[in-house]
């Protein structure tokens, strides 16, 4: 894939990039409030940000000269009709509907707030902290500032919306929320940086989907730089499903991370199927016993697309439990990456943590690197962890064409076979059955 | 219908068919004899079109059709069915899937409409009676798990369900109690028809008790060196298989 460089240095990138966060901030009219000086604060941080090479550890596998070597403009809030968003919803789901595009909340094709039930509020981030003072939000974006990705001071200098869902206490909502980040064609390439906070608080319950895809069948150029932080409080549970379909020249950089209070539990589901290039950080920080937390994830890649998923398990304290389940399939010249990191410290007794990755690589030129890092610093604990890169079973295939069904189609239920494990762990019926079409859909196209 | 004339088959260069020869007319039940590592499987897989298999000679004609030059799903199009000694165990696609994958793959290319959920459900239901199991299979796993048993009564059962015309059964009675055994023959005598026909491969002449055949070849060392009315497998049965070891070394 040729990519129309121009010749620029990091140096001119995030410049260009501050100035264009200038612009959006000094538009805005806030300088003065506690919003706007948080937003100064990461635009000043801009120059100073190094952008990851091959020679850091973390980023071996994965360059990002397809983000560094493109001139970005802002994301523009261009009118989409109703009846473009089809695409985006799933049948049979009734939800709680909020729309970005380009980066940019679109109320008028979200649900109304006034339409949102009790115990469940929507906020834009500006709101969170200069009208609402939320201590949280305010300390997450401190914190951020010196963040060591540096994708996430990108995304707080040029973010242009931010959205803040919270649940109040033992509130169990029974619609999912469906964020949908749609990209449209603009003349010039754009980034969009969306921010999603999400917030349940005790003994709430929460279901909520991130949703990236680009309008229609048009493969616009772009850059999602995306954030997502979620607080799981005490005995509150939330499943957490991330859907990425960006086109063909989206290039996605997307950092999730999330806080388990004592007995909470997360879910989290991450289909990947679209993207050029897309590198998904999921760090989980557990600051509380008796927690569970499942980090389940599919990815199908074809062509020349490269998708890498980081995950980290911080266990710091004892008796909890994680369960983490990565397949997904690579064929043409794609590659996969995926590096799961898992950290018992001294102090995590009875820690119960599960880590599986399988791939099947079904190309000679397709490639994955998986690496499943255990640190392990406390003696009672049942940790596994385990990586296969493998292919389809011949024997299989012989065994359904002799019951008549074609090369193809035995191969293509192998491959969906092969996923579904990780498919049918998603509790929401109508999702998992809109993913299971997605999947379906992408391994025809493979095929 | 079929028509084996010469087969010579090799795998990585060791010969192990050398030279069958065999006819078999709609409506006739076969059975093939003969020692472990003889070539039965061999025979049956080569049939199937598994293509680790190299023939070296001879030819293949399947109701006037070069079954040799087929791919394995035009076989099984063409109705072919063979039940395999080991059934491979699928992870991840269930019973329900995959025997309607399979159903309406036939049905499509014998020109009939593919079957809706509920004509499949009760199609599928009534075969699953036929063989005495249970309808909870559907939701498992393609063999996964299954006993010996059960393995081999799932093979009858897309038999029944895919009505071949030509159904090679491999060593099915083998790991089989008396009850399951009665059950599988039942199946088969049921399917028997004027226009279908069977090649049994077995150790054993008890389920030729059940399936009487109408004719029995002894397999072995890559031949047919011998063959039969029913009254030969309770010859091999009494006798074993040295006489016919040492008639062959006689030449
Ligand atoms: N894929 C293979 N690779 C190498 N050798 C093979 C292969 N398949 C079969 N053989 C050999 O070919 C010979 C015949 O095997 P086959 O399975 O056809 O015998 P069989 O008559 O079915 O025996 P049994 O009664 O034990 O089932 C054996 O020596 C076996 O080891
Ligand atoms: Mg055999």
């Amino acid at each position: 894939m040729a990519i129309t460089t121009s010749v620029h240095t990091q140096k001119d990138l995030l410049t260009h990039f501050q100035q264009l966060a200038l612009q959006m901030l000094g538009s805005n009219g806030q300088q003065a409030s506690r919003w706007a000086t948080l937003r100064r604060a990461a635009i000043e941080r801009l120059p100073a940000v190094r952008f990851p090479t091959r020679r850091d550890e973390d980023w071996k596998y994965t360059s990002v000269s397809a983000i560094t070597n493109e001139t970005w403009a802002l994301g523009r809030a261009v009118p989409i009709a109703a009846e473009d968003l089809s695409r985006a919803f799933f049948d049979g789901l009734d939800a709680l509907r909020i729309v970005f595009v380009n980066g940019i909340w679109q109320p008028e094709l979200s649900t109304p707030l006034s339409e949102w039930p009790k115990g469940l509020t929507l906020q834009p981030l500006v709101e969170a902290v200069d009208r609402h003072g939320n201590e949280w939000v305010v300390q997450v974006l401190k914190q951020r500032l010196s963040h060591v990705n540096p994708f996430v001071t990108l995304n707080t200098a040029l973010s242009q919306d931010g959205m803040l869902l919270q649940t109040a206490a033992s509130a169990c909502i029974d619609l999912p929320v469906h964020c949908v980040f749609i990209a449209t064609e603009q003349d010039e390439p754009f980034v969009q940086a969306p921010q999603l906070f999400v917030d349940a608080h005790p003994n709430s319950k929460l279901t909520f989907i991130e949703h990236y895809l680009p309008q229609g069948t048009a493969a616009p150029r772009y850059f999602t730089c995306a954030t997502t932080q979620v607080r799981v409080a005490a005995n509150a549970e939330v499943h957490h499903y991330r859907l990425q379909r960006e086109g063909a020249w989206g290039r996605q950089i997307n950092y999730c991370a999330v806080t388990q209070a004592r007995d909470s539990r997360y879910y989290s589901y991450a289909t990947d199927l679209g993207g050029m290039l897309v590198r998904n950080n999921q760090d989980v920080i557990l600051e509380a016993s008796n927690t569970e937390t499942f980090l389940n994830g599919v990815y199908l890649l074809g062509g020349e697309q490269h998708v890498d998923n980081q995950t980290f398990m911080d266990h710091a304290v004892p008796h909890c439990q994680s369960n983490e389940l990565y397949k997904g399939i690579v064929m043409g010249k794609a590659r996969g990456v995926f590096n799961g990191k898992v950290l018992v410290r001294p102090d995590a007794q009875k820690t119960n943590a599960f880590q599986q990755n399988s791939t099947l690589l079904l190309s000679p030129t397709a490639v994955m690197d998986a690496k499943p890092q255990l640190e392990i610093f406390a003696d009672d604990v049942r940790c596994s962890h385990g990586a296969t890169i493998g292919q389809l079973d011949e024997n299989a295939i012989f065994y359904l064409r002799t019951r008549g069904l074609s090369e193809k189609e035995a191969r293509k239920l192998l491959q969906f076979a092969f996923v579904a494990e990780v498919l049918d762990r998603m509790p929401d019926e109508p999702v998992r059955q809109a993913v299971c079409q997605l999947v379906q859909d992408k391994l025809d196209e493979l095929s | 219908m079929l028509t084996i004339k010469n087969l010579h088959v090799s795998v990585e260069d060791k010969e192990i068919l050398r030279g069958i020869n065999l006819q078999v007319n709609a409506g006739e039940v076969h059975a093939i004899m003969g020692p472990n590592g003889s070539g039965k499987s061999t025979l049956a897989n080569v049939l199937a079109g598994r293509e680790d298999y190299e023939v070296t000679q001879g030819e293949v004609i399947f109701n006037g059709q070069d079954l040799l030059d087929m791919e394995v799903d035009e076989r099984a199009h063409a109705g072919v069915f063979m039940a395999f000694q080991y059934p491979v165990e699928i992870p991840g696609v269930s019973m329900a899937t995959f025997l309607k994958s399979a159903i309406n793959a036939m049905r499509v290319v014998r020109g009939q409409e593919e079957l809706g959920p509920a004509q499949m459900l009760k199609f599928i239901r009534e075969r699953l009676r036929m063989l005495g199991m249970d309808e909870s299979v559907l939701r498992r796993s393609l063999n996964e798990g299954f006993s010996g048993g059960e393995k081999k009564r799932n093979e009858m059962l897309q038999m029944a369900l895919l009505e071949p015309t030509l159904a090679i059964l491999d060593e099915t009675d083998s790991g089989l109690d008396i009850d399951a055994l009665r059950i599988v023959a039942d199946a088969v005598n049921k399917l028997r028809s004027p226009e279908r026909a069977f090649i049994i491969v077995t150790h054993y002449q008890r389920l030729l008790n059940y399936i009487v055949p109408d004719y029995v070849h002894v397999l072995y060392d890559g031949r047919i060196v011998r063959s039969g009315g029913k009254e030969l497998a309770l010859e091999l049965e009494a006798r074993g298989y040295d006489w016919i070891k040492e008639e062959v070394a006689a030449g």
